[in-house]
């Protein structure tokens, strides 16, 4: 399947499990999203686990600039405030919308769970089109003799426990925000 | 606390109870449509029969190495710094956590759901033991408060009101909730649990996987509180039932195809994790989780080599069983089960939780194949359901009266035509003049007057066939006529219509005299021995070899005559080969009509009556045919009107209507409400079990739709 249909799909896909799904361009860009959004939302903190050191800075800047805290590692001592987590994605899976994302570091987790809600940058590069294409890399994470903990994320949290109805936002974030770059992270 | 009924007249009022809950008959029914409407969008593009096939055979084939991946994933888990246990039984799991949770100081300790947790009561001895315990699923957290158990093994709280929630949520709270706001309801949970995960020093989750090749457990999950629970608390213990266990990632991904679609109609769940070992942890002084996970044998490694019941251990827990089952839908969780749910807990119940829960409820399957069908891992729950009555009754070391009665008339076929011949002079009286018994005689109880009943012909179709049977020249197909005791002995006419249907079409029509009951009610009283005699007698009597096909004009029959044999006779049996004739030779009318004899419309006149159809559960789940006779419908000049949940079970089940009448007229009901939505004049079926329910529910309740089996539909315009 050709890389545009994988990311239609995957876009569709998620959008149909209520993430909100953009494309864009680099890690500046998602970036300006990430604060953008937090102000909109009157947010006032963001937590963002699992970058590289450039990225780090650039949302360092963005979050000095535009009057946000960008929450300290551990996260732990932060969990009752995090409103906007920003991690990677490892992968993405273009058949259902999901999100995979090693998340053994505990910052990654904690971001992941406890956020109000969590951006997610997918380089479109990682789009796969279903799980059994990702069976030889999940594999590798899990036979390795190392502690892991590898999470598929596909939407926001949901339930449907009271009398059926869905609704969204329950113990995990209540909204999942997708950005699928076309340009490598690397 | 969980009540299960352990006697018959406590169920019965459990039963008519739940029966009068007006929430929780709407709530159920709408889940049942909904639920089945959604499922082919669900599954679209999905190749369910194959996947399913699959699974079985990946899972039979790693139940006998139990122990061997139990091994295997213990190595590759302790390498990455967790701990595994055995627990033999309930007792000693709980007792194991317990004492996990001590040696490490626990107080507190949140809770992911775990159907394995529910089974060992473990709450229970935890709080017990005096630590706070907190689930933190929101149907299970709902539940907790209420002290109940869940009703459903993915849906909790089904049983529950948004109004039931609100107050609830208004006591625990102190504050006034809305009650018809749903989102602010789970904005509660949010809010509330918040502060207990932060606080708690242990998490108990189940899996939903124990992968052996690299000691990872997977876990299924949509709410992200499973994800908190082992985040969060420095320890976590996962109680993992031994049959989780699978040998590699493969497997599981396969399962996932099948496991969300078939629980809650997603793709995927929110959120799939895979955990391995002592993961980073904050809260923990060496920065490192206390990881433990216990297996759970609790009689599953005796199961696992169990010849009948090992296909119970494919259960992957995905709820549909319960989903589709008509009983179900009328009764809720509460009374249908125990710990587990639905078709698959009046099996397991009987394995985990004694015979004392199961002895009654074990009996409430109407025997509809809805179950099997949705089954993702294809476990055959209406046998094994009828086989786990069987082992109560053997436990028991007591035959009801009834089945006594019953396996000593069938067994005897001249006994048994002379009870049925009786049969019509006992009730001559009671009939007057017309084909209906409207009011029964007062031994009957009330609740047995849902439905008018039919009169017994007063010749039965076997003393007609002498001056019936026709010799045809040069016939194209000879065929023996299996009539089943239901056209034999009560609806006569139905066969005389096929007589008619085929004049033109030279098949020579054999009765062979000394058939008898197919052996369906003696197999579904758990008397398979008899249900065995029986088959034999039909087999001598009917002679396969010297038919084409063998034709039946009851769903019943057909389904039982055709794949039961193979389940009841022994491996080794002489008949084998001639069951087998036979088996294969088996026809319903539909499809030798449509397929065999590939009728035309010339045949018949159009009259565009508009006619409604029911699809017997043992024609369409059990012979799996399904286009034939809507075709046949249309091709004999009627019009063919659609009506809501065609492929629902009517509610007879043979004996099943006069054990459990209250049901029986519950699903009837609701048969008929969908029938009489449609502008049909005439409601069809190829049943006359099927036609008995119906036709009397309609007589009852003084419908205008005439009700008749698909052959006197035909015969009617025929030309
Ligand atoms: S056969 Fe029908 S009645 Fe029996 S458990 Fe299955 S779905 Fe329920
Ligand atoms: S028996 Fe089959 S349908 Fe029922 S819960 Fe288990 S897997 Fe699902």
């Amino acid at each position: 399947m050709p890389n545009s249909d994988l990311i239609q799909m995957m876009k569709q896909r998620a959008e149909t499990v209520q993430a909100i799904v953009s494309k864009i361009t680099d890690m500046e860009e998602a970036v300006r999203y990430t604060v953008d959004l937090t102000q909109k939302q009157g947010g006032r903190t963001v937590a963002a686990a699992g970058l590289n050191p450039d990225e780090a800075r650039l949302m360092k800047t963005a979050c000095e600039t535009f009057q946000l805290e960008l929450l300290e590692f551990p996260l732990r001592p932060h969990t009752h405030e995090i409103h906007t987590s920003f991690t990677p994605a490892d992968w993405g899976i273009a058949e259902t919308g999901t999100l995979v994302i090693d998340s053994s570091s505990e910052d990654v987790r904690i971001a992941t769970m406890l956020a109000e809600t969590h951006i997610a940058v997918l380089p479109a590069s990682k789009i796969k089109p279903d799980s059994a294409a990702l069976e030889k890399e999940l594999n590798a994470v899990l036979m390795a003799d190392t502690p892991s903990y590898y999470a598929f994320i596909t939407g926001a949290s949901r339930t449907a426990d009271i009398e059926r109805v869905l609704a969204i936002g329950v113990h995990g974030p209540q909204e999942l925000h997708i950005l699928i770059v076309e340009e490598d992270r690397e | 606390m969980i009540k299960t009924a352990q006697d018959m007249k406590s169920y019965k009022k459990q039963l008519k109870e739940a029966l009068s809950d007006k929430f929780l008959r709407t709530a159920l029914d709408n889940f049942y449509t909904a639920y089945r409407e959604n499922r082919p969008a669900v599954y679209d593009g999905i190749d369910f029969e194959g996947i399913k096939k699959e699974i079985a055979t990946g899972k039979d084939g790693a139940l006998p190495y139990l122990k061997e991946l139990y091994e295997e994933f213990k190595v590759h888990a302790e390498t990455a710094g967790a701990k595994v246990h055995i627990a033999k039984n309930a007792q000693q799991a709980n007792e194991i956590i317990t004492a996990i949770a001590k040696e490490h100081h626990v107080e507190k300790i949140v809770k992911a759901k775990s159907m394995t947790a529910e089974e060992t009561f473990l709450n229970d001895h935890l709080e017990k033991e005096g630590f706070t315990v907190t689930e933190t699923d929101l149907g299970e957290w709902i539940i907790q408060l209420r002290k109940e158990g869940p009703s459903h093994m993915v849906m909790p709280a089904i049983h529950l009101s948004r109004h039931q929630v609100g107050d609830l949520f208004a006591d625990v709270t102190g504050k006034k909730q809305n009650s018809e706001d749903i989102d602010k309801l789970v904005k509660v949970a949010r809010q509330e649990l918040r502060p207990t995960y932060l606080a708690a020093d242990m998490g108990i989750t189940g899996a939903n996987f124990a992968i052996a090749e690299s000691g990872a457990l997977g876990l299924v999950t949509n709410e992200g509180n499973m994800r908190l629970v082992t985040t969060m608390p420095r320890v976590h213990v996962a109680l993992v039932g031994y049959d989780k266990l699978i040998p590699d990632l493969k497997t599981m991904l396969r399962i996932l195809k099948v496991l969300p679609r078939n629980a809650t109609g997603q793709a995927i769940t929110s959120y799939v994790t895979w955990i391995k070992g002592a993961v980073e942890c904050g809260a923990s002084p060496s920065n490192r989780k206390v990881m433990h996970i216990v297996f759970l044998d609790n009689g599953r490694l005796a199961l696992a080599k169990d010849p009948v019941f090992s296909p119970a251990l494919r259960c992957i827990r995905c709820g549909a069983c319960a989903n589709v089952c008509p009983v179900y839908s009328k009764v809720g969780g509460h009374k249908y089960g125990h710990v587990y749910i639905g078709a698959i807990g009046l099996i397991l119940t009987l394995f985990y939780h004694g015979i004392e829960n199961d002895r009654v409820i074990v009996q409430n399957c109407i025997n509809c194949q809805a179950c099997r069908e949705v089954c993702p891992v294809d476990i055959d729950l209406p046998h094994l359901i009828k086989k786990t009555y069987r082992a109560v009754l053997d436990q028991d070391g007591k035959t009801p009266a009834k089945n006594l009665i019953l396996s000593r008339v069938m067994k005897n076929r001249r006994l048994f035509h002379f009870i049925l011949r009786q049969g019509y002079l006992a009730q001559k009286p009671l009939a007057r003049k017309g084909p209906m018994i409207r009011h029964l005689p007062n031994f009957f109880e009330k609740r047995h007057g849902f439905r008018s009943l039919p009169v017994i012909a007063e010749t039965p179709f076997r003393d007609q066939w002498k001056y019936l049977r026709k010799q045809v020249v040069r016939p194209k197909y000879t065929v023996a006529l299996f009539a089943g005791c239901a056209v034999d002995f009560i609806y006569p006419e139905h066969a005389r219509a096929l007589l008619r249907l085929l004049e033109r079409h030279r098949v020579q029509v054999e009765f062979p005299k000394d058939q008898t009951c197919c052996g369906l009610p003696a197999l579904m009283a758990a008397e398979e021995e008899t249900a065995r005699d029986v088959a034999l007698q039909n087999i001598r009597a009917v002679q396969p070899e010297n038919y084409d096909y063998i034709l039946t004009l009851c769903a019943s029959c057909g389904s039982h005559l055709k794949h039961n044999g193979f389940k009841i006779f022994k491996k080794d049996s002489d008949w084998l080969g001639n069951l087998k004739e036979f088996s294969d030779k088996i026809i319903d009318f539909s499809s030798f009509m449509v397929n065999v004899l590939d009728v035309s419309s010339e045949e018949f006149k159009a009259t565009h009556k508009k006619v409604a159809y029911h699809a017997p559960c043992h024609l369409c789940r059990g012979l799996h045919v399904t286009a034939e006779p809507r075709k046949l419908i249309q091709l004999a000049g009627y019009t063919y009107v659609r009506s809501k949940d065609e492929d629902v079970c009517c509610g007879f089940g043979g004996s099943y209507s006069i054990d459990f009448p209250e049901i029986s007229a519950e699903i009837l009901k609701k048969k008929l409400d969908n029938v009489e939505d449609t502008p049909a004049e005439l409601l069809v079926t190829d049943c006359p079990g099927c036609v008995l329910q119906l036709r009397g529910g309609m007589d009852k309740r003084r419908g205008k739709i005439q009700v008749k089996h698909i052959a006197e539909l035909l015969a009617e315009t025929v030309f």
